[in-house]
């Protein structure tokens, strides 16, 4: 009768030993897949982080790249400019003694158009005029390269 | 008295504290843009020492000061110059705002609609 009672009791808490193991591996298989659902999410905001910050430095250097080139082609305006005055070894103040008239009125129009420039360089928008020049005789001789952006130097 | 405990425990039961951040995006700075320069355009007159007397006749004929201020043909060039180097830095400078309010407002813009 002990003996029947001893296995009775091993059998029953075997059972439930085993039970409660079910159910322990049930719960941890509950987390593991509540942690695969997380990783899977992290993944996903990190790419798009990643993409993100891909997208954030091909800005970057696009930026950079239009502001060098700017910077070129101003640069080049102002070597323009100086060309005009020492072009050929160009003395304008013999030229303004010989022609004192014409000069005065190269002058006088090229000031017209600097000051021209000085507004569109402080933000003025362009007019349509400008804007369609493509001819020498149409452009803004003192800063063709932000006045007049469809011009292309022949 | 068990089933009472057991009864009494679970109605009384501490509720867990929930704590939650939100970002609130960082409000946009928005200045306006200055207002492009209009600028007046100027006269310049050129006087020579053959032209000089005629020059001043007619200032005084419209009215005028009979005076001039004066720039040696170097000084002019200088100044010409001078001015396309202020309006380059000027350039440069507008687009580099323009470029700044590009990136970061664009940015928060993208934040907003998220």
């Amino acid at each position: 009768m002990g003996i029947r009672l001893f296995f009775i009791g091993l059998i029953v808490t075997a059972l439930a030993g085993g039970g409660f193991y079910v159910l322990k591996l049930q719960k941890d298989n509950a987390i593991l897949k509540a942690n695969a659902i997380k990783l899977e999410s992290a993944i996903s905001e990190q790419q798009t982080l990643i993409e993100n910050q891909k997208k954030d430095f091909e800005e970057i250097l696009d930026a950079n790249k239009k502001m060098n080139e700017l910077v070129s082609v101003l640069k080049k305006d102002l070597e323009d400019l100086d060309k005009r005055f020492n072009k050929k070894n160009r003395d304008v103040g013999k030229l303004a003694i010989a022609k004192t008239k014409s000069i005065e009125r190269i002058t006088n129009g090229a000031s017209a158009l600097a000051t021209r420039c000085i507004e569109i360089a402080s933000g003025s928008p362009l007019t349509e005029k400008e804007k369609n020049a493509t001819k020498k005789s149409e452009i803004n001789s003192e800063c063709p390269s932000i006045a007049n952006p469809n011009y292309i130097p022949y | 008295m068990l089933t009472l405990t057991i009864f009494l425990t679970n109605c009384s039961g501490v509720k867990q504290l929930e704590i939650f951040k939100q970002e609130v995006p960082r409000a946009k700075l928005d200045l306006e843009k200055p207002t492009p320069l209009q600028l007046e355009n100027l006269q310049w007159i050129i006087i020579t020492s053959e032209n000089a007397d005629e020059v001043f006749k007619k200032l005084e004929e419209k009215g005028i000061d009979p005076v001039l201020w004066g720039l040696t043909d170097k000084d002019f060039e200088l100044l010409a110059k001078n001015f396309a180097r202020i309006r380059n830095q000027l350039m440069v400078t507008n687009n580099l705002l323009d470029k700044y309010k590009e990136y970061y407002e664009s940015e928060t813009e993208k934040e907003n609609n998220e």
